[in-house]
């Protein structure tokens, strides 16, 4: 890796280590088509986040959601709790990337006096969607002109195939092997299999069944990539004093980064095609925090295929770049492991498909050490947030 | 947010940021845009140079360049597909400028040859599907160079 990489660029964030904490965390269960709306899942997933922070909905005066899943927004919050006071909000929260800065913008309301409680809720119904062939994944990409008149007609689409390319070019330019992606996505579901909110909870899989599934886009097979799954979650973030007061144990905010690559949103034409802007967005997040990758106990990467996994652990400096294949050979990613446990709940690849909400809630589960894949002694834990030209680094610990 | 062209995946050829592509396809030409005033080529397509605001010209490539990654498509993820699988789509990055990385299928090779940084060339094909009777459109595709 270069030294002054100059593909893309971190935002630049205040410095609020220490300064708010996740004191509530919902989520719905997770499932192939269940029938319902998004909106319905966010409003469950709300209600127990709220009901875990042992507070009530017109306590929430803030909410964080993403405006491309609007599905559960301030008029729904109102609609369902039958509430009416004044609720501070962003659309710049919610899962994939902003699951990992929505606490940000939720310090930066609760230090300007514009909120006390902050909702960041994600929910999400495509496996639903995918039946009835309204929406899901392929179809946003397709919306877009340029994929539409430059990719989809030469069967760069959807993105099993953008992964496969990148997967290969991966292992041209680091000799990274399949039976190493094998490694991540056995890993993903050993840990699911001790996760019974996982949807892969009761499927075991190992490096032969890996090597056995269907190839979808050569090199990249069915085990690489993620389920399609109904699903949300919600994590409530208040000020560090305020969340001592509540039931659970403060899990801290220590450190956040945002990183932004500067080649666009297209992945064919990514300067870097190997990389993740990890690369921006985990060193500034690693020194708000005062922590190196070496103090993690726990990470957890939005991982909708095993390439994407193994970008971020280089990018994100656990392993130099080109060396993720080395590193994740064998059980360095199982939560048991002395290694770097991983996706502990399994993963998009194997837990469930909620845009990397879920993530965050394990970590914190990991924190307060209530997860059903507990890491001993857990103490740090990260984040890892991925959506192609964005990428963001949310360090959490126990407070201190 | 739905797809409009229900006739989709053919480009549209209206499309004003890259109807020239095709139209250059169809003369046999691999056309990408290059900005007048500072000389980069831009690619996808901008409305004007990224980087200085200049005048962009669809300009001629030699059409060669070098087999940057590629997958093989064995998955029919939409019906259009269900009858080319398997096929080889790649970034094939120009001469010119290996950051401008074309999407192309790769035609008239064993997929087992292929290899990193393999030398390739424009051809130009019609390309059509099945869910889109009585329609193709010229585009390029690429082959291995003769050595």
């Amino acid at each position: 890796m270069d030294a002054t990489p100059d593909w893309g660029h971190a935002t630049t964030l205040d410095d609020i280590r220490g300064s708010v904490a996740i004191a509530g965390i919902g989520e719905t269960a997770y499932t192939k088509a269940s029938g319902r709306t998004a909106r319905e899942i966010g409003a469950e997933a709300a209600q127990r986040a709220i009901a875990d922070c042992g507070l009530e909905p017109r306590d929430i005066d803030g909410i964080t959601y993403n405006a491309a899943f609007a599905d559960f927004d301030v008029a729904a919050f109102h609609e369902h709790f039958g509430t009416n006071h004044e609720i501070w909000s962003s659309p710049w929260g919610g899962g994939m990337s902003w699951a990992g800065t929505a606490p940000y913008l939720a310090a930066g309301a609760i230090a300007r006096g514009d909120a006390r409680h902050v909702l960041n809720v994600f929910p999400v119904a495509w496996a639903t969607q995918r039946a009835s062939m309204t929406g899901g994944p392929g179809e946003v990409h397709a919306s877009q002109s340029l994929k539409q008149n430059l990719e989809v007609p030469f069967g760069w689409f959807p993105q099993p195939v953008y992964f496969a390319t990148i997967m290969r070019r991966h292992m041209i330019e680091f000799g990274t092997t399949s039976e190493q992606f094998g490694a991540i996505a056995v890993a993903a579901r050993w840990n699911a299999n001790k996760n019974p909110d996982a949807i892969m909870h009761s499927k075991v899989m190992d490096l032969d069944d890996y090597a056995a599934c269907a190839m979808l886009a050569d090199p990249l097979r069915l085990f690489d990539s993620c389920l399609i799954s109904d699903g949300g979650a919600a994590y409530v973030t208040t000020s560090l004093d305020r969340a001592r007061d509540l039931p659970h144990p403060p899990v801290v905010v220590q450190g956040i980064g945002e990183g932004i690559s500067d080649s666009g949103q297209h992945w064919s034409q990514q300067r870097a095609f190997t990389s993740t802007p990890q690369v921006f967005s985990a060193p500034p997040a690693f020194a708000m925090a005062e922590l190196h990758p070496s103090d993690v106990n726990v990470l957890a990467v939005y991982d909708p295929f095993t390439i994407v996994t193994l970008m971020q652990i280089e990018d994100m400096g656990f392993c130099k770049k080109g060396e993720g294949g080395a590193f994740v050979e064998g059980d360095t990613l199982w939560w048991k492991s002395d290694g770097l446990p991983c996706n502990t709940h399994g993963g998009l690849l194997s837990h469930a498909y909620v845009l990397g909400i879920a993530h965050v809630v394990e970590l914190v589960k990991q924190i307060r050490g209530t997860a059903p894949a507990q890491v001993s002694d857990c103490e740090v834990a990260v984040y890892g947030g991925y959506t192609g030209m964005h990428a963001s680094t949310l360090i959490l610990t126990v407070d201190r | 947010m739905a797809i409009k062209r229900a006739d989709f995946p053919l480009p549209d050829l209206a499309d004003a940021l890259v109807g020239e592509f095709f139209a250059a396809a169809a003369r046999s030409e691999l056309c990408i845009p290059r900005c007048g005033l500072c000389d980069r080529w831009c690619w996808y397509p901008e409305p004007v140079c990224p980087v200085c605001s200049g005048k962009l010209a669809w300009t001629a490539t030699s059409g060669r360049g070098r087999l940057f990654s590629w997958a093989m498509v064995r998955r029919a993820f939409i019906p259009a597909f269900a009858d080319l699988v398997p096929f080889v789509t790649a970034l094939v990055a120009l001469e010119e400028d290996p950051a401008v990385r074309v999407v192309a299928f790769i035609v008239d090779v064993d997929p087992e040859a292929l290899c990193a940084e393999m030398p390739v060339s424009v051809t130009f094909r019609p390309l059509r599907f099945p869910t889109v009777p009585d329609r193709e459109v010229i585009v390029p595709m690429f082959t291995p160079s003769a050595s």
